[in-house]
């Protein structure tokens, strides 16, 4: 038990905090369209030519090869730059990569590892489906085989940023006879193929960024399949346990940085009283405090969960308890911030803009469903954490 | 850095573990209610010479020279296991003695032959930060101090050591949770015979960390008893547990534990190495520790139904230990109090 930092990883730190100061990116990022996937295309080729790309990630596929504490360091120290999320490189750096590196050929991994840390490629992720979210096992989207090509034919749902995406990670069902679980595969799919059309589909913050994928007889070389045909169950289960590790490290700390302004905020706004500043109403100083102590626990989860992978090559399931507790705090958090605003909250400001609380509580709502909701974390920690029966 | 304990951290633990199986089972609580005190002299000594109470004192000082670390492993150890008895004011009444140069009561506090109660004060925190008290006065709620030859006093400003029977107007009380006991007294002028400083050592920062790694036993225990019920209980022919109003419930409990035992051990290991936000992750990890072990003791009876109700079961004597521990070192209100005005963590 301890949280001694090595020389080494202190002065990782100290370089990495340099670094930012003199790179992260200045201008405010934009909200949507091909600005918004330059800027972030842009910021992860400054990140690979500074070196600072694919930390963990093994050298042979263009990463660092350092350890899992100098991704946390990079992350926490990302977070408490305030920069934006890795949002638009988010499936390419936190998914696909990491399920690329365990499960795919030599092939596709010199093909597409690489260029995913320079920053040349938008990825998206195609699961869930109108009829398949959380029970993503009934997805129906269907892959006959024709020589050595796949033809896909159907549909997706929420697939985040597919409008600017270049590849996909795809599951497809390539054996209509097999069991839910079996029969599908995990595909990667160009998003350029003939026969894919993108509609957007506008949320509840405004934001462009939730699309449907329509697939009309689209090809893919059978060669793109990850991990073996009709196997693609259990790719899509490592490429989910990956989103529920240590790629959550950044918003968490970006939390634990939200509450320190609402602090801040709350004692330079007046409080509901109307007189004194807002941190001297007991409520809202015990709800600021109790998101403290929570925001500190939940850094202490990640650091007991890095702990534990530290030990073994997967995470395990119990990402998916810092999954539910990180969305229920951040839903708690960002209330707090609309409730301390007062009717000022009823302005809307994006949360890409300062001062963006309405745009962010609103967010909020995304965090107990977007990669599963939190009923689904519930489940998979009654079955595989605790071994409940089904 | 890595958070989780040593093989060797976890040896110590189970082996205090076996301990208190063997000789402090739950069952106690029950058989003895209606006894003076819980844990009598044998068991009390045997605790002494096992090296429980000097675990975490230096060796040339008496103790076993341990870290807070494993301090923090043996109470969780004996939140999960309800053990009764002034563990907690002994091991810290023991260090205030031997850092206050008070040998001879530092040793027969080890050696098992004196124990310490708890004294908790009755209104505003009394000793002024400035100065180095030598007496003690007000009114007191006392914690398992019936067989006790000293009390603790833990203030913001230092903690105390005083005799009981120097106490007066002392008449006990019933208590909700009957693995421990209440009393009420009053202090006149009463000698402090050890005094300790916060400036001189975080005594009381310390005790949030060790009754907040007792609460986290109890957050795991009531995890483990529930989700174990889950599993056995059978109605309309299934397990409970494939239900999810029972399911997700032990999920919520599984959540609470991990959130509030991670959180216990980067504060124990903040307190420890005397970091600047020592006091900022402890009064964080006794708030979030505290809330959630009485959530998952509250959720324990519900998941157990009318078993859950009865004296026999031990769901109940979870719930009032979580409650007791909520209350120690200060009002749950009066820690979110402190922990807004730190500055922000490290
Ligand atoms: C911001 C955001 C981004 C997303 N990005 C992507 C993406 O890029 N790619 C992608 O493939 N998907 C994406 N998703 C989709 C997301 O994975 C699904 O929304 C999610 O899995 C839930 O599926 P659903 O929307 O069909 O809801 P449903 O599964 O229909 O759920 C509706 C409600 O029923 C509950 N429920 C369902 N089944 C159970 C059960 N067994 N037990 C208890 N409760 C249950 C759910 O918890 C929920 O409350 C994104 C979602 C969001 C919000």
């Amino acid at each position: 038990m301890d949280l001694d930092f090595s020389k080494e990883q202190v002065e990782f730190r100290e370089q990495v905090r340099t670094w930012l100061e003199e790179n992260a990116p200045r201008e405010i990022r934009p909200e949507m369209g091909p600005a918004m996937r330059e800027y972030d295309l842009a910021w992860q080729r400054t990140q690979w030519e500074g070196g600072w790309a694919g930390i963990s990630w093994p050298q042979e596929y263009g990463g660092r090869g350092l350890s899992l504490l100098q991704q946390l360091i990079w992350f926490e120290e990302y977070g408490r730059a305030g920069l934006p999320g890795i949002d638009a490189c988010f499936v390419g750096l936190s998914h696909a990569g990491p399920t690329l590196m365990t499960r795919a050929s030599e092939e596709q991994k010199t093909y597409h590892l690489a260029r995913i840390l320079r920053g040349e490629v938008i990825w998206c992720q195609g699961f869930s489906e109108p009829d398949a979210g959380s029970d993503l096992a009934a997805l129906r989207t269907r892959a006959r085989i024709e020589g050595d090509e796949l033809v896909v034919s159907g549909q997706k749902i929420w697939t985040s940023f597919a409008t600017l995406a270049d590849w996909q990670e795809l599951l497809v069902r390539t054996d209509p006879e097999g069991s839910r679980h079996h029969g599908i595969s995990w595909v990667i799919c160009d998003m350029h193929s003939p026969g894919i059309e993108v509609r957007g589909i506008e949320t509840i913050e405004g934001g462009a960024e939730f699309c449907e994928v329509f697939y009309d007889d689209v090809r893919i070389p059978l060669e793109n399949v990850v991990g073996g045909l009709n196997k693609g169950w259990s790719v899509a289960m490592s490429t989910l346990s990956f989103e529920r590790g240590t790629a959550f490290t950044a918003n968490q700390v970006r939390l634990a940085s939200t509450v320190e302004k609402l602090i801040d905020l709350a004692k330079e706004r007046t409080g509901p009283d109307g007189r004194r500043p807002a941190i001297a109403d007991d409520e809202i100083a015990r709800r600021l405090a109790t998101a403290r102590a929570e925001v500190a626990s939940l850094r202490a989860m990640t650091y007991a969960g890095i702990s534990r992978n530290m030990h073994r090559d997967q995470p395990g399931p119990e990402g998916s308890m810092v999954k539910l507790f990180y969305s229920d705090v951040a839903k708690k958090v960002y209330r707090l911030a609309f409730d301390l605003l007062g009717a000022d909250a009823l302005r809307f400001v994006s949360r890409w803009e300062p001062g963006g609380w309405s745009g962010n509580y609103l967010y909020s709502y995304s965090v107990s469903i977007g990669g599963g909701t939190s009923e689904v974390q519930r489940n998979i920690i009654g079955d595989r954490v605790l071994g409940l029966p089904r | 850095m890595d958070l989780l304990p040593t093989p060797g951290q976890m040896e110590i633990a189970s082996l205090a573990a076996d301990f208190f199986g063997n000789e402090l089972p739950i069952s106690v609580i029950r058989e003895r209610r209606d006894e003076p005190v819980v844990v009598d002299r044998r068991v009390w000594s045997e605790s002494a010479e096992l090296g429980l109470f000097g675990l975490g004192i230096a060796e040339e000082l008496g103790g076993a020279g341990c870290e807070l670390a494993e301090e923090t492993l043996l109470f969780r150890e004996m939140g999960r296991r309800l053990v009764p008895g002034p563990f907690l004011p002994t091991v810290l009444g023991a260090r205030v003695a031997a850092l206050a140069g008070q040998h001879e009561t530092a040793s027969a506090i080890l050696s098992g032959k004196a124990a310490v109660g708890l004294a908790l004060r009755r209104g505003p925190d009394g000793f002024d930060a400035a100065t180095t008290p030598s007496t003690l006065d007000g009114r007191f709620q006392l914690l398992d101090a019936a067989d006790s030859r000293y009390v603790l006093l833990l203030d913001p400003a230092g903690a105390a050591l005083v005799e009981t029977a120097a106490l007066t107007d002392v008449h006990s009380e019933p208590a909700i949770d009957p693995g421990i006991r209440l009393a009420e007294a009053r202090a006149d002028a009463v000698p402090i015979i050890a005094w300790v400083s916060t400036q001189e050592e975080p005594i009381r920062l310390r005790a949030l960390v060790l009754t907040a790694a007792m609460s986290v036993g109890i957050a795991e225990a009531t995890r483990d008893l529930s989700t174990e019920h889950a599993k056995v209980r059978v109605q309309f022919g299934r397990p409970i547990g494939v239900n999810q109003a029972i399911k997700h419930a032990c999920a919520d409990m599984a959540v609470r534990a991990e959130a509030a035992l991670s959180q216990v051990l980067f504060a124990a290991i903040c307190v420890q190495d005397g970091r600047a936000d020592a006091e900022f992750q402890a009064l964080a990890a006794k708030s979030v520790a505290g809330r959630f072990a009485v959530e998952n003791a509250s959720a324990t009876i519900q998941v157990h139904g009318g078993m859950g109700y009865t004296f026999e079961h031990d769901s109940h004597l979870f719930l009032k230990r979580a409650h007791v521990l909520e209350h120690l070192l200060g009002e749950p209100a009066d820690h979110l109090a402190r922990l807004v005005a730190q500055p922000a963590a490290q």
